[in-house]
């Protein structure tokens, strides 16, 4: 009788070690190993749909729009008082993107307060004012002026592609010649920083810290939708679940406008081609049937705000080593470097915008809202759109072999 | 294995964020021989997958990384 307990006992255990494992290959596979590109592509595209369904589409500069407005509120310089972070939803879908991020980076052991050398943060910083300037006239980010102002057939999105591109050719002939000119700052100071933390190895903390974010996150949820505000804590989902996508893959949307001329790679540029087809085709059939409004997200760009906020923004991304949402993803990991970069993003766009709403005469100049359905039909917009980011991919894959688009260093 | 390479340079990259890091490698690495081995420092996560990419598309042989005290030591062999 007592053999069989034993062996039973034995048995049980060894099931319970297999589960144990099972666990922790999964946790492995999901938060230590890098998803790849094309998979967190295909989910973006999706998330994408998902979140302009159930409210409105995604963006990140027009959180940091509203954080910058609520500061020089809270200041004195703006006498108009602006929606509350916590109730808007252009701003919980920021916050959400950071927060996701930093549970993500926390999850995945990688959190580290990252402090960079004098001209990076230099770089974070004027990086970060020059997208703040160039969001303001295309109205949006890498997302919210280019993402998903394509998905929502925007002629003035297709105007800020064709800048980005511009202004990202231009931002990596600068670092060509920061390279050549400028010696980089020394890094001891560095170093001693690093050395202080040996005692405690935070490293293995993270993970249960990570944990108990994802919970507070819940428990936020449930409070808003408590006070009848389902909504936004819906869009704080969306935007915490955005967050780990982009973490987990190192999802750069900078790369698909730097990487055929800088390293010739083109895996981002078929990741976001795919992501941005999917997006597209929820987006037409959200708009098409009714269900959402038609000129949700097409923006008065078309085509100065576009193409000119487009090529600033482009420029400055390069420079800060991440657009909007890649800015923040980092600042979510601890690069203090993004950090200062999303500082000065969200202060400098709030002000240009005010600048703008100021001035109609400015902002007649950045231009007039253009569906391209209106001028072409659903079918021939969604066929267009298609064809141009099939060409982009077929394009930067022939230049990753041939390299005849890479800037000589 | 790591810990026995000696490497004929090294470059310090700790502070830099994406793409500086790659860059500089890719700087340094035209100023050596081939046969030499490349010792780059770095803190960004994002090395660990640009650094071993890097290396294979442009024909160097990628030796391998060492944990470090808040930062990374990636070895490389130039072609």
């Amino acid at each position: 009788m007592k053999d069989v307990i034993n062996l039973k006992v034995k048995w049980t255990c060894q099931k319970m070690k297999i589960f144990c494992e099972i666990i922790h290959n999964c946790y492995s596979k999901i938060f230590y190993e890098n998803w790849p590109f094309w998979f967190a592509g295909v989910l973006i595209g999706i998330m994408s749909i998902l979140t302009f369904t159930w409210e409105r589409p995604w963006g990140v500069a027009g959180g940091l729009k509203n954080w910058g407005d609520s500061f020089f509120y809270m200041t004195g310089l703006y006498s108009q008082k602006p929606s509350s972070p916590f109730f808007t939803a252009s701003s919980i879908l920021t916050i959400g993107l950071l927060y996701g991020s930093f549970t993500s980076a926390l999850m995945s052991k990688q959190f580290a307060l990252r402090p960079s050398s004098i001209i990076e943060t230099i770089k974070g910083i004027l990086g970060g004012s020059t997208m703040g300037i160039g969001a303001a006239m295309a109205k949006g980010c890498n997302i919210g002026g280019f993402y998903s102002a394509i998905s929502s057939m925007s002629l003035g999105g297709i105007c800020m592609m064709i800048g980005l591109f511009f202004g990202a050719n231009l931002g990596i002939r600068y670092l060509y010649w920061e390279l050549d000119n400028i010696p980089s700052s020394p890094t001891k100071k560095i170093h001693n920083i690093k050395k202080k933390r040996k005692q405690f190895n935070f490293f293995q903390l993270q993970p249960f810290l990570g944990f108990i974010g994802l919970l507070l996150a819940f428990v936020s949820m449930w409070f808003y939708a408590q006070n009848a505000y389902t909504k936004i804590g819906g869009l704080l989902l969306f935007g915490i679940l955005f967050g780990v996508i982009l973490h987990r893959s190192r999802f750069c949307f900078v790369r698909f406008f730097r990487d055929p001329f800088m390293s010739g790679e083109a895996n981002m540029v078929r990741a976001v081609s795919y992501s941005i087809i999917i997006s597209l085709i929820g987006f037409a059939i959200l708009k098409w049937t009714g269900l959402r409004g038609e000129m949700v997200f097409v923006t008065k760009t078309f085509w100065f705000g576009g193409l000119f906020g487009g090529a600033i923004f482009g420029f400055g991304m390069v420079i800060a080593g991440g657009c909007g949402s890649g800015s923040i993803w980092r600042a979510g990991e601890g690069h203090i470097k993004l950090i200062l970069s999303t500082i000065s993003f969200a202060l400098t766009t709030s002000i240009v915008n005010k600048i703008i709403q100021s001035y109609p005469e400015i902002k007649k100049i950045m231009g007039v809202r253009v569906f391209l359905p209106e001028y072409i039909t659903y079918g021939w917009s969604i066929f267009l759109i298609i064809c141009i980011f099939c060409f982009c991919s077929l394009l930067f894959t022939w230049n990753e072999r041939t390299e005849k688009f890479i800037i000589e260093m | 294995m790591q810990n026995k390479i000696q490497p004929n340079e090294t470059l310090d990259c700790i502070g830099l964020s994406c793409p500086m890091p790659l860059l500089k490698t890719k700087k340094k690495i035209k100023k050596m021989k081939s046969g030499q081995i490349l010792e780059i420092l770095g803190s960004d996560p994002g090395s660990k997958n640009d650094l071993p990419a890097f290396a294979e598309r442009a024909g160097h042989e990628y030796l391998g990384e060492n944990e470090d005290d808040g930062f990374s030591r990636f070895f490389l062999k130039i072609k």
